[in-house]
């Protein structure tokens, strides 16, 4: 079914043009069946570009869901009237004349490793479409499912060093799936929560009393079976996924520098401290270890930050144990050398209010907020765009979520104009009409 | 209009759309589309840029469009090679140039171009500071917000073509939209016409859409890879007044399956892979669709002799595959038949001993009467309770504290409930009328749990009528609590006469800890409609307004809802079994039935539906006339000219097992029962009362119905890695293998491995090993070490693991 259009007019009206521009050639001669030939034809008409590994070989996404306040934490206004700027106070940051909110002290320490964009604007305060949006690019729409990022890389690139491309922390989200892409660019979501000393991926290792030798043979009965099914049931995406997941499972399992990658226990008590024994540190110590083994997209959630009453007291408890995570993160990658080729993006779903409402909070607000980028060639040390004097505005360079999807995109070594095949032959642009912001490229 | 359309517009081979026109005086625009085909069903080609057109002094022919000049009677005469026909054309004696009206010319523009769009203004809170109700279903507001919600910003009456509504439009000056349509465009002219005007509202009797009409409401095309072949389509309009209009250029349009039909935003369809499609086109409130049929390039269709019809289920499928030209597969053999049967009927697969029974049995009735014993089994009743109770929603919130939920007494009485109906077979008509007419305790009646939720938190009146909607009608009424339903007919009207029937449904708590009193009040009966704050009265969804004469409407609604005139209740029942055998629904989404999401057999549907309403609403019956049909029956390996057929059931789909039915398969191979955490010892996962989705890993990872919607799609059968490591490392494979007595029975009586493997593949996948497999499972049984006296035991689990691996084990086909 078309998307229900929008004022950017018809895309599928240019499609069409561009199919019957298609030169048909010697089909038959070419010894090609229908089947193949419009295969080839979509094929043809698709914008395409080869991924090339770009700047940032992994990403880690963090995405707190519900919408976090931007005055609340990379965007403080203090010199606006109380009922804009809210009671909480500011700090200063490594970087000249740039200050944070009370919550954010320790990346404030390390705000000359990182990009803040401050005048990012959306377009969905719903929490649903807006989650939507952050993971796919696009907006919402009832008839085609895009898929996330994650996925796309996924999709792009592959498995490395015999681990998923694409893990999930704690667990895979509604709308990080794979869209029309086939299931098998799905994420490995891992389970339990990574918080404290207990934390372990299931069903990783073979059970007791079971060695590699037995798991060969039963790898090998096991394709004698599927062979013969295959041979009956030739018309499955299911069946492929299924597959998919096997052969990554039999690697996972038979590659112990794998299955390392998702041990915590293995990190000292130091670096545990480090980061904070809190959901947010150990999820963030988790997903250091996931990109520093190879994993190329992991999504880290940590919600909560739909604040329509009592916002202080609320970022005032949420806040300070991610802040202390993430420049733990930050600083660790730095340390070991990882963080140019490991891009950290922090996304929420939209911002809030400019004014504090009648239950201390603020409400749900799309028009302008602050997003963080660090590492994977990012600039350093930079605060991209502004918001007016009472956050309600984009003032200086207001970018989308589209262009900000497309930088990450580039950085990856991905062309985000490229296009993937939807069903019915259907090639749909990764991100449709993004802009390279080249200002926070290093 | 009668006598008009007695003159035959058909040629031997030439037909026009429309047949009869009728113009709105003079100035009013007609197109036209001419087609031409050698027979009915036949393949279709659009010739209407070649036809010659004609016509009496009162039309101007304009392309394939026809202008009038004058009013009377007059004709037009097309003609395409040797051929011709002529239609009658009535042109009205209406005032010209009509005047401008805001409903007829201006909101039709903002949809067509999508300003009132749910991505541009129509979003709730508008954009950039601009609001325009959704779709246009509030165009009172409309007019007061362009009018009068900052006088003079958007409208300038004396120079309108500097009014910011058309400068934004055009992107004059800044637009976030961009460039909506140009200076020159019909849409620029319509806006613009009306602010020159003065902007006027409309007068009180204007005339209103009553249902739009696509055309042709049929359409066969042939693929062709060479030249895909396109086709026009004309969208008209009905008016409360009694006029039509063309409204093509204002409508917008889609299709339901793009790989095989597109439809440009002018409404040219052009087909590009043999199959059926939809496409609609949407207007004013209205969508309205067109069957479009692609037939396959090739002409070597031919129809299997082995595939015979066996009951009204094959006549329906198989005419329809043959009007695709789609070949069935061939009929499944008795042991895929068996197992297929098996699984879908009872959620488990059959032994070994009644393999062996079935497949020597003689009797040329045998699949029939394997069925009805199956659907005579305890296991039918629990695995058919299962269902319904997961989008009943039959999970239990905590022990007994009624202020956050339904507590686990009361859960567990309303699954026995819904078990004891099942296993009666009670009438389902008659078990959804207790459901939605039930109050009183939740414990001694209780079908009253329909009503219970979070005693703190009850559901709202408008949230139990599109669950009710969702459940029952198979259709999703969301849409039309804000505005009118983008893709359907529902429209807020609707939608708030729907809730008004539950306005009144209260609880209280009861005497014991755990009892919830559900009851009506009966002075409670309406809804407030939210764009002009008027009460309406409780009204059937697509039916009558009821007189509730001091009565519960509930009674009214069920009654209404579960009686066998109501076709749409039997037909979502009937839908709901069909999905539930083939995996997949007539319409699917199970409970996402819509206008613009049709049946992809409407004979198959209606055929069911009437089915279930003469036997009485007896689901047992349906699934046996299912079950017993030629289409059940057909295999899963397909032939290539089917093989990309996903709707038309020309062979059976392949489809993972439910996470339930495949904890207990694994069970009853291995004969060794899973534990379920709170379940009595022996409790199938299919039988675990409040669904086990939270507290159990194997069915949470599976994808467990985790009940907390009325939706069908929380159970969910997509693979992912973690099912992978799970079946291959976890706890439910490892320790079932470790403890099985069918392998220790092997052992003991030191079967020969050849009759070993053998054994096991007829108890896990229903068959013999092929030779290929036996010897590639005998290589490796030959490297067996005979020093370690375990080995024997090590080798026959392993390949019980390589079987229960398999995705033949893990899917039904």
């Amino acid at each position: 079914m078309h998307s229900p259009q929008s004022c950017q007019g018809y895309r599928n009206a240019r499609l069409l043009q561009r199919r019957s521009l298609l030169q048909i050639g010697a089909l038959s001669a070419a010894g090609l069946s229908l089947a193949d030939f419009f295969r080839l034809s979509a094929r043809a008409d698709q914008k395409h570009y080869q991924s090339r590994e770009g700047k940032a070989k992994s990403v880690i996404h963090i995405t707190l869901g519900g919408g976090m306040s931007a005055q609340e934490s990379w965007d403080p206004k203090p010199e606006a009237p109380l009922e804009y700027r809210g009671p909480l106070g500011v700090v200063k940051t490594a970087l000249p004349g740039v200050v944070f909110s009370e919550s954010l002290a320790s990346m404030a320490k390390v705000a000359d490793k990182i990009t803040v964009v401050r005048s990012l604007s959306g377009r969905e305060a719903d929490h649903g479409r807006a989650s939507y949006t952050m993971f796919t690019g696009y907006r919402m729409s009832p008839a085609l499912k895009h898929p996330s990022i994650g996925s796309v890389v996924s999709h792009e690139f592959g498995p490395r060093n015999n681990l998923p491309a694409y893990v999930s922390v704690p667990d895979s989200r509604e709308f990080a799936g794979t869209g029309y892409l086939s299931a098998k660019y799905a994420a490995f979501g891992v389970g339990s929560d990574p918080e404290g000393n207990r934390f372990k991926v299931r069903d990783l290792s073979l059970p007791e009393g079971i060695d590699t030798a037995r798991l060969d043979a039963r790898k090998d009965m096991r394709s004698a079976v599927e062979d013969h099914f295959r041979s009956l049931e030739t018309n499955a995406d299911a069946l492929g996924a299924m597959d998919e997941f096997y052969q990554q499972a039999y690697t996972l399992i038979s590659a112990p520098e794998a299955r390392e990658a998702f041990n915590l226990s293995a990190e000292s008590p130091a670096s545990i401290d480090r980061y904070g024994k809190s959901t947010a540190g150990m999820r963030l110590l988790l997903a250091r270890r996931l990109v520093a083994a190879g994993v190329r997209f992991v999504t880290v959630s940590y919600d909560g930050w739909d604040h329509h009453s009592g916002i202080a007291d609320s970022i005032k408890k949420q806040l300070p144990p991610l802040d202390k995570a993430l420049a733990a993160l930050i600083s660790d990658l730095d340390e070991q050398g990882l963080l140019d080729s490991t891009l950290v993006l922090v996304t929420s779903e939209f911002g809030r209010t400019p004014k504090i409402n009648s239950s201390a909070g603020r409400d749900h607000f799309a028009r302008v907020f602050s997003t963080m980028l660090a590492g994977g060639g990012i600039t350093k040390g930079h605060i991209f765009g502004s918001t007016d004097a009472t956050a309600s505005e984009p003032d200086l360079n207001p970018v989308t979520v589209e262009d900000v999807m497309t930088t990450v995109y580039h950085q990856l070594g991905i062309v985000a104009d490229k296009e993937l095949m939807a069903p019915g032959n259907r090639p749909i642009e990764i991100i449709d009409g993004g802009r390279l912001i080249r200002d926070i490229i290093a | 209009m009668a006598s008009l359309a007695a003159a035959a517009p058909v040629a031997a081979s030439l037909s026009v759309f429309p047949d009869t026109i009728i113009l709105d005086g003079p100035g009013a625009r007609q197109s036209i589309v001419v087609q031409q085909s050698p027979a009915k069903d036949a393949p279709a080609t659009d010739v209407t840029t070649s036809a010659a057109l004609s016509a009496g002094p009162e039309i101007r022919i304009d392309g394939t469009s026809l202008v009038a000049l004058a009013p009377g009677s007059s004709s037009l005469t097309i003609s395409v090679g040797s051929e011709s026909l002529t239609i009658p054309v009535e042109i009205r004696n209406a005032p010209s140039p009509r005047p401008v009206s805001f409903r007829l010319d201006v909101e039709p523009a903002f949809m067509r171009a999508g300003c009132n769009s749910g991505s541009c203004h129509g979003a709730g809170r508008g954009q950039d500071g601009f609001r325009l109700s959704l779709f246009g279903y509030d165009p009172a507001g409309d007019y007061f917000r362009l009018t009068q919600e900052y006088v003079g910003r958007r409208l300038d009456l004396a120079s309108p073509a500097q009014s910011l509504l058309l400068e934004k439009a055009t992107a004059a000056v800044t637009h976030t939209g961009g460039e909506c349509f140009k200076p020159d465009s019909p849409l620029y002219r319509s806006i613009f016409n009306w602010i020159a005007a003065g902007a006027p509202d409309d007068p009180p009797d204007s005339p209103a859409v009553t249902g739009i009409r696509m055309l042709p409401p049929q359409l066969t095309l042939k693929a062709s890879a060479s030249s895909p072949p396109s086709h026009r389509t004309i969208v008209m309009a009905d008016y409360s007044d009694g006029s039509v209009r063309d409204v093509t250029s204002l409508a917008l349009f889609l299709s339901n399956n793009d790989g095989t039909a597109s439809i440009s935003k002018e409404g040219t369809v052009t087909a590009s892979a043999s199959g059926g499609a939809w496409v609609f086109g949407r207007f004013d409130k209205f969508t309205a669709g067109a069957e479009i049929i692609v037939l396959p390039e090739s002409n070597a269709f031919t129809w299997p002799d082995a595939v015979t019809p066996l009951n009204f289920i094959d006549d329906a499928v198989f005419s329809r595959l043959r009007q695709l030209q789609i070949p069935p597969s061939l009929p499944a053999s008795d042991a895929a038949f068996l197992r297929r049967a098996r699984l879908d009927l009872t959620g488990l697969p059959p032994s070994p001993d009644e393999l062996a029974a079935f497949s020597t049995d003689p009797n040329p009735d045998k699949r029939s009467a394997l069925v009805s014993r199956l659907l005579d089994s305890p296991e039918f009743t629990d695995l058919w309770t299962m269902k319904w109770a997961e989008i009943l929603q039959i999970r239990a919130n905590n022990n007994n504290n009624l202020e956050s939920g339904r507590p686990r007494r009361a859960a567990h009485k309303y699954y026995l409930w819904l078990k004891a109906q099942i296993a009666a077979n009670r009438p389902f008509n008659e078990i959804v009328h207790d459901l939605v007419r039930a109050d009183g305790s939740n414990l001694s009646n209780p079908a009253a749990n329909f009503y219970t939720t979070a005693f703190g938190n009850p559901r709202k009146p408008m949230e139990r009528a599109e669950d009710t909607a969702q459940l029952f009608l198979g259709t999703r009424i969301q849409c039309a609590q804000c505005h009118n339903h983008p893709f359907d007919r529902w429209t807020m009207d609707d939608y708030y006469g729907f809730s008004a029937f539950f306005s009144g449904v209260s609880q209280k708590r009861g005497a014991a800890p755990t009892e919830v009193f559900i009851f009506a009040q009966p002075d409670r009966h309406s809804a407030e409609h939210p764009v002009d704050g008027r009460k309406v009265e409780p009204r059937f969804l697509g039916g009558p307004e009821p007189s509730l004469e001091n009565r519960d409407p509930r009674l009214l609604l069920a009654d209404w809802l579960t009686s066998p005139d109501n076709k749409p209740f039997a037909r979502t029942l009937a839908n709901r079994a069909w999905a539930h055998c083939f995996g997949r629904g007539i319409i699917e989404p199970v409970d996402d039935g819509r206008i613009s999401n049709p049946p992809s057999n409407e004979a198959l549907l209606a055929a069911l539906g009437d089915r279930l309403i003469q036997s009485g609403f007896n689901i047992r019956a349906l699934l046996k006339d299912i079950t017993s049909s030629r289409t059940y029956q057909l295999s899963s390996s397909t032939v290539p000219a089917n093989a990309a057929d996903d709707r038309c059931f020309s062979h059976a789909f392949v489809r993972r097992l439910q996470a339930e039915v495949l904890a207990d398969s694994i069970a009853a191979v291995t004969e060794v029962p899973a534990a379920f955490s709170g379940q009595p010892a022996g409790t199938r996962a299919t039988g675990i009362f409040d669904g086990g989705a939270d507290r159990d890993y194997f069915l949470k990872t599976f994808g467990a119905s985790r009940r907390e919607t009325v939706c069908a799609c929380e159970v969910r059968t997509e693979p992912t890695l973690t099912q992978a490591l799970h079946l291959i490392n976890g706890s439910t494979t490892d320790s079932a293998l470790l403890r099985s007595p069918v392998l220790n029975r092997l052992i003991e009586t030191s079967t020969p491995n050849e009759e070993a493997i053998t054994a096991l593949f007829r108890r896990a996948l229903s068959r013999e090993p092929t030779g290929y497999e036996l010897s590639r499972f005998m290589d490796r049984a030959r490297s067996l070490d005979p020093a370690n006296p375990k080995a024997a035991r090590n080798f026959l689990s392993d390949v019980f693991w390589a079987l229960l691996n398999s995705t033949e084990f893990t899917f039904n086909h």
